[in-house]
Protein backbone atom coordinates (compact mmCIF):
# COMPACT_ATOMS: atom_id res chain seq x y z
CA UNK A 1 0.00 0.00 0.00
CA UNK A 2 2.53 2.54 0.55
CA UNK A 3 4.66 2.33 -2.69
CA UNK A 4 1.16 3.59 -4.32
CA UNK A 5 0.37 5.67 -1.68
CA UNK A 6 3.81 7.51 -2.23
CA UNK A 7 3.27 7.73 -5.52
CA UNK A 8 0.45 9.59 -5.73
CA UNK A 9 2.26 12.05 -2.80
CA UNK A 10 4.87 12.00 -5.75
CA UNK A 11 2.54 13.16 -8.26
CA UNK A 12 1.21 15.32 -6.63
CA UNK A 13 4.04 17.45 -5.65
CA UNK A 14 5.48 16.52 -9.04
CA UNK A 15 2.32 18.07 -10.40
CA UNK A 16 3.01 21.30 -8.00
CA UNK A 17 6.41 21.66 -9.60
CA UNK A 18 5.41 21.41 -12.99
CA UNK A 19 2.02 23.78 -13.04
CA UNK A 20 3.77 26.42 -10.80
CA UNK A 21 7.31 26.31 -11.87
CA UNK A 22 8.04 29.93 -11.62
CA UNK A 23 10.11 29.55 -8.26
CA UNK A 24 11.68 26.11 -9.45
CA UNK A 25 12.33 27.75 -12.80
CA UNK A 26 15.12 30.90 -11.07
CA UNK A 27 16.30 27.79 -8.69
CA UNK A 28 17.03 25.91 -11.52
CA UNK A 29 17.63 28.96 -14.30
CA UNK A 30 19.78 31.01 -11.92
CA UNK A 31 22.80 28.50 -11.25
CA UNK A 32 22.69 27.45 -14.78
CA UNK A 33 23.32 30.52 -16.16
CA UNK A 34 26.30 31.47 -13.30
CA UNK A 35 27.72 28.46 -14.74
CA UNK A 36 27.62 29.59 -18.46
CA UNK A 37 29.12 32.66 -17.48
CA UNK A 38 31.98 31.74 -15.35
CA UNK A 39 32.73 28.63 -17.72
CA UNK A 40 32.56 30.27 -21.08
CA UNK A 41 35.19 32.82 -19.00
CA UNK A 42 37.45 30.66 -17.78
CA UNK A 43 36.44 27.20 -18.39
CA UNK A 44 39.56 26.32 -20.86
CA UNK A 45 42.29 27.17 -18.04
CA UNK A 46 43.74 24.59 -16.39
CA UNK A 47 44.59 23.03 -12.62
CA UNK A 48 45.65 20.58 -11.93
CA UNK A 49 45.53 18.51 -15.13
CA UNK A 50 41.76 19.51 -14.69
CA UNK A 51 40.24 21.60 -17.24
CA UNK A 52 38.44 24.43 -14.92
CA UNK A 53 35.62 23.92 -16.76
CA UNK A 54 35.31 20.40 -15.07
CA UNK A 55 36.26 21.49 -11.80
CA UNK A 56 33.44 23.67 -11.65
CA UNK A 57 31.26 21.28 -12.93
CA UNK A 58 31.64 19.82 -9.06
CA UNK A 59 31.32 23.36 -7.50
CA UNK A 60 28.37 25.24 -9.34
CA UNK A 61 27.33 21.50 -9.72
CA UNK A 62 26.97 21.47 -5.97
CA UNK A 63 25.06 24.94 -5.87
CA UNK A 64 22.67 24.18 -8.19
CA UNK A 65 21.64 21.26 -6.26
CA UNK A 66 21.62 22.49 -2.87
CA UNK A 67 19.71 25.78 -4.18
CA UNK A 68 17.19 23.49 -5.48
CA UNK A 69 16.79 21.12 -2.40
CA UNK A 70 16.95 23.79 0.07
CA UNK A 71 14.28 26.34 -1.70
CA UNK A 72 11.80 23.58 -2.11
CA UNK A 73 10.65 21.08 0.83
CA UNK A 74 10.56 24.15 2.69
CA UNK A 75 8.87 26.63 1.00
CA UNK A 76 6.51 24.27 -0.08
CA UNK A 77 6.00 22.42 3.52
CA UNK A 78 5.39 26.12 4.51
CA UNK A 79 3.02 27.00 2.25
CA UNK A 80 0.99 23.49 3.65
CA UNK A 81 1.18 24.52 6.71
CA UNK A 82 -0.15 27.97 6.09
CA UNK A 83 -3.12 27.08 4.25
CA UNK A 84 -4.26 24.13 6.31
CA UNK A 85 -3.23 21.44 3.77
CA UNK A 86 -0.56 19.89 5.81
CA UNK A 87 -3.38 19.05 8.40
CA UNK A 88 -5.19 17.16 6.13
CA UNK A 89 -2.35 15.09 5.09
CA UNK A 90 -2.13 14.69 9.26
CA UNK A 91 -5.60 13.40 9.49
CA UNK A 92 -4.89 11.13 6.25
CA UNK A 93 -4.30 7.41 6.74
CA UNK A 94 -0.62 8.32 5.50
CA UNK A 95 1.84 8.68 8.38
CA UNK A 96 3.63 12.48 7.42
CA UNK A 97 7.32 10.41 6.66
CA UNK A 98 5.49 9.24 2.80
CA UNK A 99 4.59 12.91 2.61
CA UNK A 100 7.89 14.50 3.25
CA UNK A 101 9.75 12.22 1.50
CA UNK A 102 8.05 13.08 -1.59
CA UNK A 103 8.43 16.12 -1.19
CA UNK A 104 12.54 15.74 -1.12
CA UNK A 105 12.16 12.96 -3.90
CA UNK A 106 10.18 15.48 -5.83
CA UNK A 107 13.26 18.22 -6.06
CA UNK A 108 15.29 15.73 -7.06
CA UNK A 109 14.40 15.28 -10.79
CA UNK A 110 15.06 18.63 -11.14
CA UNK A 111 18.26 18.88 -9.24
CA UNK A 112 19.49 16.10 -12.04
CA UNK A 113 18.40 18.35 -14.60
CA UNK A 114 20.19 21.21 -13.32
CA UNK A 115 23.30 18.75 -13.33
CA UNK A 116 22.78 17.65 -16.62
CA UNK A 117 21.97 21.32 -18.16
CA UNK A 118 25.42 22.40 -16.43
CA UNK A 119 27.30 19.44 -18.31
CA UNK A 120 25.83 19.94 -21.54
CA UNK A 121 26.64 23.94 -21.31
CA UNK A 122 30.55 22.93 -20.02
CA UNK A 123 30.65 20.34 -22.80
CA UNK A 124 29.07 22.67 -25.80
CA UNK A 125 31.87 25.26 -24.65
CA UNK A 126 34.53 22.78 -24.77
CA UNK A 127 35.74 22.99 -21.46
CA UNK A 128 34.45 19.41 -20.27
CA UNK A 129 37.14 16.69 -20.21
CA UNK A 130 35.63 13.81 -17.85
CA UNK A 131 35.15 10.06 -18.24
CA UNK A 132 31.26 9.63 -18.31
CA UNK A 133 31.10 6.90 -15.48
CA UNK A 134 33.14 10.02 -13.32
CA UNK A 135 30.78 12.64 -14.49
CA UNK A 136 28.13 9.90 -13.30
CA UNK A 137 29.35 9.27 -9.96
CA UNK A 138 29.03 13.19 -9.46
CA UNK A 139 25.60 13.17 -10.04
CA UNK A 140 24.68 10.55 -7.96
CA UNK A 141 27.17 11.87 -4.97
CA UNK A 142 25.41 15.26 -5.70
CA UNK A 143 21.87 14.07 -5.57
CA UNK A 144 22.40 11.71 -2.90
CA UNK A 145 24.36 14.67 -0.37
CA UNK A 146 21.46 16.67 -1.10
CA UNK A 147 19.75 14.80 1.72
CA UNK A 148 21.53 17.01 4.60
CA UNK A 149 20.13 20.06 2.49
CA UNK A 150 16.43 18.87 1.93
CA UNK A 151 16.29 18.22 5.44
CA UNK A 152 17.33 21.33 7.08
CA UNK A 153 14.90 22.94 4.52
CA UNK A 154 11.88 21.01 6.52
CA UNK A 155 13.25 22.15 9.49
CA UNK A 156 13.42 25.84 8.48
CA UNK A 157 9.98 25.26 6.33
CA UNK A 158 8.22 24.25 9.65
CA UNK A 159 9.07 26.93 11.58
CA UNK A 160 8.52 30.19 9.18
CA UNK A 161 5.26 30.96 7.00
CA UNK A 162 6.47 30.94 3.16
CA UNK A 163 7.63 34.44 2.76
CA UNK A 164 10.15 33.89 5.98
CA UNK A 165 11.00 30.54 4.67
CA UNK A 166 11.93 31.90 1.29
CA UNK A 167 14.37 34.67 2.82
CA UNK A 168 15.92 32.50 5.64
CA UNK A 169 16.57 30.05 3.32
CA UNK A 170 18.38 31.97 0.76
CA UNK A 171 20.42 33.62 4.04
CA UNK A 172 21.72 30.31 4.25
CA UNK A 173 22.15 29.06 0.90
CA UNK A 174 24.01 32.36 -0.51
CA UNK A 175 26.98 32.99 2.36
CA UNK A 176 27.64 29.51 2.99
CA UNK A 177 27.78 29.07 -1.64
CA UNK A 178 30.43 32.03 -0.99
CA UNK A 179 32.46 31.16 1.78
CA UNK A 180 32.58 27.32 0.54
CA UNK A 181 33.95 28.17 -2.97
CA UNK A 182 31.44 27.28 -5.02
CA UNK A 183 31.23 30.14 -6.96
CA UNK A 184 34.91 31.30 -6.54
CA UNK A 185 37.17 28.94 -6.55
CA UNK A 186 39.03 28.86 -2.51
CA UNK A 187 42.47 28.72 -3.90
CA UNK A 188 41.96 32.73 -5.15
CA UNK A 189 39.82 33.81 -2.25
CA UNK A 190 41.87 34.97 1.36
CA UNK A 191 42.95 32.06 3.53
CA UNK A 192 40.02 33.04 6.48
CA UNK A 193 37.44 31.81 3.42
CA UNK A 194 39.23 28.25 3.62
CA UNK A 195 39.30 28.14 7.08
CA UNK A 196 35.68 28.54 7.51
CA UNK A 197 34.79 26.33 4.93
CA UNK A 198 35.92 23.35 6.67
CA UNK A 199 33.18 23.57 9.30
CA UNK A 200 30.57 23.95 6.30
CA UNK A 201 28.55 20.92 4.45
CA UNK A 202 28.46 22.42 1.38
CA UNK A 203 32.36 23.03 1.02
CA UNK A 204 32.31 19.18 1.92
CA UNK A 205 29.45 18.34 -0.58
CA UNK A 206 31.25 19.77 -3.51
CA UNK A 207 34.95 18.35 -2.03
CA UNK A 208 33.31 14.88 -2.43
CA UNK A 209 32.22 15.51 -5.94
CA UNK A 210 35.60 17.05 -6.44
CA UNK A 211 37.10 13.58 -5.74
CA UNK A 212 34.87 11.80 -7.97
CA UNK A 213 37.37 13.49 -10.70
CA UNK A 214 40.64 13.73 -8.39
CA UNK A 215 40.69 10.28 -6.92
CA UNK A 216 41.61 12.55 -3.74
CA UNK A 217 40.40 10.73 -0.43
CA UNK A 218 37.02 11.42 0.58
CA UNK A 219 35.66 9.37 3.14
CA UNK A 220 36.20 12.58 5.68
CA UNK A 221 33.50 14.54 3.67
CA UNK A 222 31.42 11.77 3.20
CA UNK A 223 31.25 11.59 6.77
CA UNK A 224 30.82 15.33 7.52
CA UNK A 225 27.75 14.84 5.17
CA UNK A 226 26.63 12.17 6.94
CA UNK A 227 26.92 13.80 10.45
CA UNK A 228 24.87 16.74 9.14
CA UNK A 229 22.08 13.95 7.79
CA UNK A 230 21.96 12.95 11.37
CA UNK A 231 21.75 16.67 12.90
CA UNK A 232 19.48 17.89 10.17
CA UNK A 233 17.26 14.98 10.94
CA UNK A 234 16.63 16.09 14.40
CA UNK A 235 16.31 19.44 13.72
CA UNK A 236 13.51 18.82 11.18
CA UNK A 237 12.25 16.14 13.47
CA UNK A 238 12.13 18.91 16.69
CA UNK A 239 10.62 21.14 13.92
CA UNK A 240 8.01 19.38 13.18
CA UNK A 241 6.85 18.74 16.75
CA UNK A 242 6.75 22.19 17.24
CA UNK A 243 4.42 23.28 13.92
CA UNK A 244 1.75 19.89 15.07
CA UNK A 245 1.44 20.66 19.00
CA UNK B 1 -24.95 -0.99 18.92
CA UNK B 2 -21.51 -0.77 17.79
CA UNK B 3 -19.21 1.98 19.05
CA UNK B 4 -16.84 3.54 16.47
CA UNK B 5 -15.51 6.88 18.62
CA UNK B 6 -15.12 6.24 22.41
CA UNK B 7 -13.44 8.84 24.55
CA UNK B 8 -13.23 8.16 28.61
CA UNK B 9 -11.85 10.93 30.41
CA UNK B 10 -10.24 13.10 27.71
CA UNK B 11 -7.93 16.10 29.64
CA UNK B 12 -6.01 18.76 27.44
CA UNK B 13 -3.83 21.62 28.38
CA UNK B 14 -2.43 24.32 26.61
CA UNK B 15 0.25 25.08 28.38
CA UNK B 16 -1.51 26.64 32.18
CA UNK B 17 -5.10 26.43 30.06
CA UNK B 18 -6.96 23.51 30.78
CA UNK B 19 -8.75 23.31 27.65
CA UNK B 20 -10.53 19.74 28.23
CA UNK B 21 -11.00 18.48 31.71
CA UNK B 22 -12.12 14.91 31.77
CA UNK B 23 -14.66 14.35 28.50
CA UNK B 24 -16.70 10.95 28.05
CA UNK B 25 -18.46 10.52 24.92
CA UNK B 26 -19.30 7.48 22.59
CA UNK B 27 -20.65 7.76 19.16
CA UNK B 28 -21.79 4.69 17.77
CA UNK B 29 -22.66 2.92 14.24
CA UNK B 30 -24.66 5.36 12.23
CA UNK B 31 -25.36 8.05 14.98
CA UNK B 32 -25.15 11.71 14.60
CA UNK B 33 -24.10 13.56 17.60
CA UNK B 34 -23.99 16.80 18.05
CA UNK B 35 -21.13 18.71 19.86
CA UNK B 36 -22.13 22.35 20.62
CA UNK B 37 -21.05 25.15 23.06
CA UNK B 38 -19.53 28.55 23.19
CA UNK B 39 -16.47 30.40 22.30
CA UNK B 40 -14.20 28.59 23.67
CA UNK B 41 -15.88 25.25 25.23
CA UNK B 42 -13.10 23.01 23.56
CA UNK B 43 -14.70 21.94 20.77
CA UNK B 44 -12.10 21.99 18.43
CA UNK B 45 -9.74 20.59 21.08
CA UNK B 46 -11.58 17.67 21.42
CA UNK B 47 -11.80 17.26 17.38
CA UNK B 48 -8.08 17.71 17.12
CA UNK B 49 -7.70 14.91 20.20
CA UNK B 50 -10.06 12.30 17.88
CA UNK B 51 -8.13 12.97 14.47
CA UNK B 52 -5.20 11.90 16.08
CA UNK B 53 -4.07 15.64 15.65
CA UNK B 54 -3.23 16.33 19.37
CA UNK B 55 -2.31 13.59 22.10
CA UNK B 56 -4.23 13.68 25.22
CA UNK B 57 -2.39 14.65 27.58
CA UNK B 58 -4.54 12.43 29.80
CA UNK B 59 -7.43 9.70 28.89
CA UNK B 60 -8.33 7.69 25.97
CA UNK B 61 -9.60 7.67 22.25
CA UNK B 62 -10.25 5.39 20.51
CA UNK B 63 -11.30 5.32 16.67
CA UNK B 64 -12.85 1.99 15.93
CA UNK B 65 -11.05 0.63 18.87
CA UNK B 66 -7.63 2.07 17.65
CA UNK B 67 -5.53 4.89 18.46
CA UNK B 68 -6.10 7.74 15.87
CA UNK B 69 -2.82 8.68 16.61
CA UNK B 70 -1.61 5.41 14.86
CA UNK B 71 -1.63 5.93 11.03
CA UNK B 72 -3.42 3.06 9.83
CA UNK B 73 -6.20 3.52 12.73
CA UNK B 74 -7.03 6.89 10.41
CA UNK B 75 -8.15 4.77 7.31
CA UNK B 76 -11.10 4.78 9.09
CA UNK B 77 -11.81 8.05 9.57
CA UNK B 78 -13.15 10.70 7.62
CA UNK B 79 -12.55 14.04 8.56
CA UNK B 80 -14.19 17.70 7.08
CA UNK B 81 -12.37 21.03 8.59
CA UNK B 82 -13.13 24.35 8.96
CA UNK B 83 -11.04 25.93 7.26
CA UNK B 84 -8.90 23.61 5.09
CA UNK B 85 -6.76 25.58 2.04
CA UNK B 86 -6.03 23.07 -0.88
CA UNK B 87 -2.95 22.97 -2.79
CA UNK B 88 -3.06 25.69 -5.88
CA UNK B 89 -1.68 23.34 -8.64
CA UNK B 90 -4.40 20.15 -7.77
CA UNK B 91 -7.60 19.33 -9.54
CA UNK B 92 -10.76 17.87 -8.33
CA UNK B 93 -10.48 15.13 -9.94
CA UNK B 94 -6.71 14.39 -8.17
CA UNK B 95 -7.65 15.51 -5.23
CA UNK B 96 -10.50 12.54 -4.06
CA UNK B 97 -8.67 9.95 -6.49
CA UNK B 98 -5.44 11.09 -3.83
CA UNK B 99 -7.79 10.33 -1.05
CA UNK B 100 -8.81 7.08 -1.68
CA UNK B 101 -5.46 5.74 -2.89
CA UNK B 102 -4.00 7.38 0.61
CA UNK B 103 -6.93 5.64 2.75
CA UNK B 104 -6.18 2.78 0.96
CA UNK B 105 -9.21 2.33 -1.60
CA UNK B 106 -9.00 1.65 -5.40
CA UNK B 107 -8.66 4.74 -7.55
CA UNK B 108 -12.00 4.04 -9.29
CA UNK B 109 -14.01 4.93 -5.92
CA UNK B 110 -13.64 8.16 -7.11
CA UNK B 111 -15.97 8.02 -9.90
CA UNK B 112 -19.18 7.45 -7.97
CA UNK B 113 -18.45 9.64 -4.98
CA UNK B 114 -17.88 12.70 -7.53
CA UNK B 115 -20.83 11.74 -9.19
CA UNK B 116 -22.74 11.96 -5.55
CA UNK B 117 -21.97 15.37 -4.86
CA UNK B 118 -22.32 16.55 -8.26
CA UNK B 119 -18.82 17.14 -8.55
CA UNK B 120 -18.28 15.15 -11.91
CA UNK B 121 -18.26 18.30 -14.14
CA UNK B 122 -15.99 20.10 -12.11
CA UNK B 123 -13.34 17.43 -12.00
CA UNK B 124 -10.91 19.09 -14.18
CA UNK B 125 -10.87 22.20 -11.99
CA UNK B 126 -8.57 23.68 -10.12
CA UNK B 127 -9.91 23.20 -6.37
CA UNK B 128 -9.13 26.74 -5.72
CA UNK B 129 -10.85 27.93 -8.26
CA UNK B 130 -13.96 26.43 -6.67
CA UNK B 131 -17.00 28.39 -4.85
CA UNK B 132 -16.77 28.08 -0.99
CA UNK B 133 -19.76 25.43 -0.87
CA UNK B 134 -18.30 23.48 -3.65
CA UNK B 135 -14.90 23.70 -1.62
CA UNK B 136 -17.31 22.13 1.47
CA UNK B 137 -18.62 19.18 -0.94
CA UNK B 138 -14.83 18.18 -2.19
CA UNK B 139 -13.53 17.91 1.01
CA UNK B 140 -16.56 16.15 1.75
CA UNK B 141 -15.96 14.01 -0.86
CA UNK B 142 -12.38 13.38 -0.07
CA UNK B 143 -13.58 12.28 3.63
CA UNK B 144 -16.36 9.79 1.90
CA UNK B 145 -14.37 8.58 -0.58
CA UNK B 146 -12.72 5.82 1.30
CA UNK B 147 -16.25 5.08 3.14
CA UNK B 148 -15.33 5.83 6.51
CA UNK B 149 -16.57 4.12 10.05
CA UNK B 150 -16.51 7.81 11.51
CA UNK B 151 -16.97 11.47 10.03
CA UNK B 152 -15.85 14.15 11.85
CA UNK B 153 -16.87 17.53 10.81
CA UNK B 154 -16.05 21.06 12.35
CA UNK B 155 -18.55 23.48 11.29
CA UNK B 156 -19.48 21.69 8.21
CA UNK B 157 -21.97 23.49 7.12
CA UNK B 158 -20.89 27.23 7.45
CA UNK B 159 -21.43 29.38 4.20
CA UNK B 160 -23.58 26.78 2.55
CA UNK B 161 -26.76 28.11 1.15
CA UNK B 162 -30.36 26.64 2.10
CA UNK B 163 -30.44 24.07 -0.79
CA UNK B 164 -26.71 23.08 -0.31
CA UNK B 165 -27.65 22.67 3.47
CA UNK B 166 -30.34 20.25 2.93
CA UNK B 167 -28.59 18.27 0.49
CA UNK B 168 -25.73 17.79 2.60
CA UNK B 169 -27.59 16.55 5.34
CA UNK B 170 -29.55 13.71 3.02
CA UNK B 171 -25.93 12.81 2.01
CA UNK B 172 -25.12 12.14 5.64
CA UNK B 173 -28.64 10.23 6.00
CA UNK B 174 -27.67 8.14 3.51
CA UNK B 175 -23.81 7.47 4.78
CA UNK B 176 -25.55 7.16 8.57
CA UNK B 177 -27.78 4.17 7.10
CA UNK B 178 -25.08 2.44 6.01
CA UNK B 179 -23.31 2.44 9.53
CA UNK B 180 -21.37 5.83 9.31
CA UNK B 181 -20.94 7.14 12.93
CA UNK B 182 -20.75 11.20 12.71
CA UNK B 183 -19.44 13.51 15.34
CA UNK B 184 -19.92 17.17 14.15
CA UNK B 185 -19.90 20.70 15.74
CA UNK B 186 -21.94 23.51 15.14
CA UNK B 187 -22.91 26.76 16.15
CA UNK B 188 -26.30 25.98 14.49
CA UNK B 189 -28.27 24.87 17.70
CA UNK B 190 -31.78 24.42 16.02
CA UNK B 191 -30.12 22.61 12.89
CA UNK B 192 -28.39 20.50 14.87
CA UNK B 193 -31.70 19.45 16.87
CA UNK B 194 -32.79 18.61 13.86
CA UNK B 195 -30.18 16.15 12.12
CA UNK B 196 -28.24 14.65 15.74
CA UNK B 197 -29.51 12.01 17.63
CA UNK B 198 -27.64 13.28 20.29
CA UNK B 199 -26.77 16.67 21.34
CA UNK B 200 -23.38 17.02 23.71
CA UNK B 201 -23.36 19.89 25.69
CA UNK B 202 -19.59 21.22 26.20
CA UNK B 203 -18.29 24.05 28.44
CA UNK B 204 -14.97 25.35 29.62
CA UNK B 205 -13.82 22.05 28.76
CA UNK B 206 -16.65 19.68 30.97
CA UNK B 207 -19.31 18.13 29.27
CA UNK B 208 -22.22 20.08 30.39
CA UNK B 209 -25.14 18.17 29.41
CA UNK B 210 -26.09 15.15 26.97
CA UNK B 211 -29.05 13.34 25.58
CA UNK B 212 -31.17 13.21 22.36
CA UNK B 213 -32.06 16.65 21.53
CA UNK B 214 -35.70 15.99 23.01
CA UNK B 215 -34.48 14.87 26.42
CA UNK B 216 -32.17 18.28 26.70
CA UNK B 217 -35.19 20.80 25.73
CA UNK B 218 -37.37 18.44 28.75
CA UNK B 219 -35.02 18.88 30.96
CA UNK B 220 -34.75 22.44 30.84
CA UNK B 221 -37.04 25.47 31.08
CA UNK B 222 -39.41 25.23 27.66
CA UNK B 223 -40.23 29.12 28.17
CA UNK B 224 -38.36 32.29 28.54
CA UNK B 225 -39.51 35.42 30.31
CA UNK B 226 -38.13 38.13 28.68
CA UNK B 227 -38.28 41.90 30.42
CA UNK B 228 -36.32 44.68 31.66
CA UNK B 229 -36.37 45.15 35.34
CA UNK B 230 -34.71 46.65 38.24
CA UNK B 231 -33.97 43.36 40.09
CA UNK B 232 -30.33 42.17 40.44
CA UNK B 233 -28.99 38.36 39.64
CA UNK B 234 -29.10 36.67 42.97
CA UNK B 235 -32.99 38.04 43.35
CA UNK B 236 -33.61 36.58 40.24
CA UNK B 237 -32.31 33.46 40.47
CA UNK B 238 -33.99 33.25 43.59
CA UNK B 239 -37.45 33.55 41.95
CA UNK B 240 -39.55 30.23 42.39
CA UNK B 241 -39.10 28.23 38.74
CA UNK B 242 -36.13 29.84 37.46
CA UNK B 243 -33.98 27.23 35.91
CA UNK B 244 -31.51 30.17 34.03
CA UNK B 245 -30.62 33.56 34.22
CA UNK B 246 -28.70 35.28 31.11
CA UNK B 247 -28.51 39.46 30.80
CA UNK B 248 -28.90 40.62 27.29
CA UNK B 249 -28.04 44.03 26.88
CA UNK B 250 -31.21 45.85 28.78
CA UNK B 251 -32.74 42.47 29.07
CA UNK B 252 -32.84 39.66 31.37
CA UNK B 253 -33.76 36.41 29.76
CA UNK B 254 -35.38 33.98 32.32
CA UNK B 255 -35.49 30.26 31.33
CA UNK B 256 -38.73 28.68 33.44
CA UNK B 257 -41.21 26.05 33.24
CA UNK B 258 -43.73 27.29 35.34
CA UNK B 259 -44.05 31.03 33.46
CA UNK B 260 -47.37 31.66 35.44
CA UNK B 261 -46.05 31.47 38.94
CA UNK B 262 -42.95 33.02 37.95
CA UNK B 263 -44.97 36.47 36.15
CA UNK B 264 -46.83 36.45 39.34
CA UNK B 265 -44.12 37.06 41.65
CA UNK B 266 -42.14 39.23 39.13
CA UNK B 267 -44.64 41.48 38.89
CA UNK B 268 -45.39 41.71 42.49
CA UNK B 269 -41.44 42.19 43.35
CA UNK B 270 -40.62 45.25 40.79
CA UNK B 271 -43.49 47.45 39.93
CA UNK B 272 -41.15 49.03 37.46
CA UNK B 273 -40.92 45.81 35.04
CA UNK B 274 -41.16 46.60 31.41
CA UNK B 275 -41.11 45.61 27.81
CA UNK B 276 -42.54 41.89 28.94
CA UNK B 277 -42.28 39.06 27.03
CA UNK B 278 -42.68 35.26 26.80
CA UNK B 279 -41.59 33.17 24.47
CA UNK B 280 -41.26 29.42 24.03
CA UNK B 281 -37.51 27.84 24.47
CA UNK B 282 -35.99 26.37 21.54
CA UNK B 283 -32.87 23.78 22.20
CA UNK B 284 -30.71 27.69 21.62
CA UNK B 285 -32.26 28.79 24.98
CA UNK B 286 -31.51 25.51 26.71
CA UNK B 287 -28.16 25.17 25.61
CA UNK B 288 -27.77 28.57 26.86
CA UNK B 289 -29.27 28.34 29.88
CA UNK B 290 -26.96 25.06 30.53
CA UNK B 291 -23.71 27.09 29.73
CA UNK B 292 -24.73 29.98 31.78
CA UNK B 293 -25.11 27.10 34.87
CA UNK B 294 -21.92 25.56 33.95
CA UNK B 295 -20.28 28.97 34.18
CA UNK B 296 -21.44 30.35 37.49
N1 LIG C 1 -3.20 26.39 20.23
C1 LIG C 1 -3.66 26.86 21.40
N2 LIG C 1 -2.83 27.37 22.32
C2 LIG C 1 -3.28 27.83 23.49
N3 LIG C 1 -4.57 27.80 23.87
C3 LIG C 1 -5.46 27.30 23.01
C4 LIG C 1 -5.06 26.81 21.72
N4 LIG C 1 -6.16 26.39 21.08
C5 LIG C 1 -7.20 26.59 21.91
N5 LIG C 1 -6.79 27.15 23.06
C6 LIG C 1 -7.65 27.48 24.22
O1 LIG C 1 -8.32 26.30 24.62
C7 LIG C 1 -9.69 26.56 24.91
C8 LIG C 1 -10.60 25.73 24.03
O2 LIG C 1 -10.45 26.15 22.69
P1 LIG C 1 -11.18 25.46 21.44
O3 LIG C 1 -10.58 26.01 20.22
O4 LIG C 1 -11.14 23.98 21.63
O5 LIG C 1 -12.68 26.00 21.63
P2 LIG C 1 -13.95 25.83 20.66
O6 LIG C 1 -15.02 25.22 21.49
O7 LIG C 1 -13.57 25.14 19.42
O8 LIG C 1 -14.32 27.34 20.37
P3 LIG C 1 -14.96 28.01 19.01
O9 LIG C 1 -16.44 27.82 19.10
O10 LIG C 1 -14.59 29.45 19.19
O11 LIG C 1 -14.32 27.39 17.83
C9 LIG C 1 -9.85 28.07 24.76
O12 LIG C 1 -9.71 28.65 26.01
C10 LIG C 1 -8.72 28.46 23.84
O13 LIG C 1 -8.33 29.79 24.11
MG1 LIG D 1 -13.52 25.71 17.32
Amino acid sequence: MNAKVFGVELADELRGIVREPAALFFSIVMPVAFFALFVSLFGKLGSGGLSAGTTMLTTFGAFGVISVVLMNPGIGVAADRERGWLRAKQVSAVPIGVTLSAKVVASLPYAAGVLVAMTATAAITGALDAPVPALLRILGVLLLGALPFALLSLAIGFQVGTGAAAAVLNAVLIPSAVLSGLWMPLEIMPAFFADVARFLPTYHLARLALAQLTGAPALAHALVLLGTTIVAAALAAVSYRHARS
Amino acid sequence: METVLEVRGARHDYGATRALDGVDLDVGAGECVALLGPNGAGKTTLVNLVVGLLPAKEGRIRVCGGDPRVAATRRRLGVVQQSLGFPTTLKVGELVTGAAVRAGVPRSAAGPVLAELDLTDLAGRRAVKLSGGQRQRLQLAMALVADPRLLVLDEPTAGLDLTARRRFWQLLAQRRERGTGVLLTTHLVEESSAVADRVVVLGRGRVLASGTPDELVARLPDRTVIARTALGRTRLEALPGVVSVRADGEHVHLGTRAPEALLRVLLAEDPGLADLRVESAGLAEAVAGLVERGAA
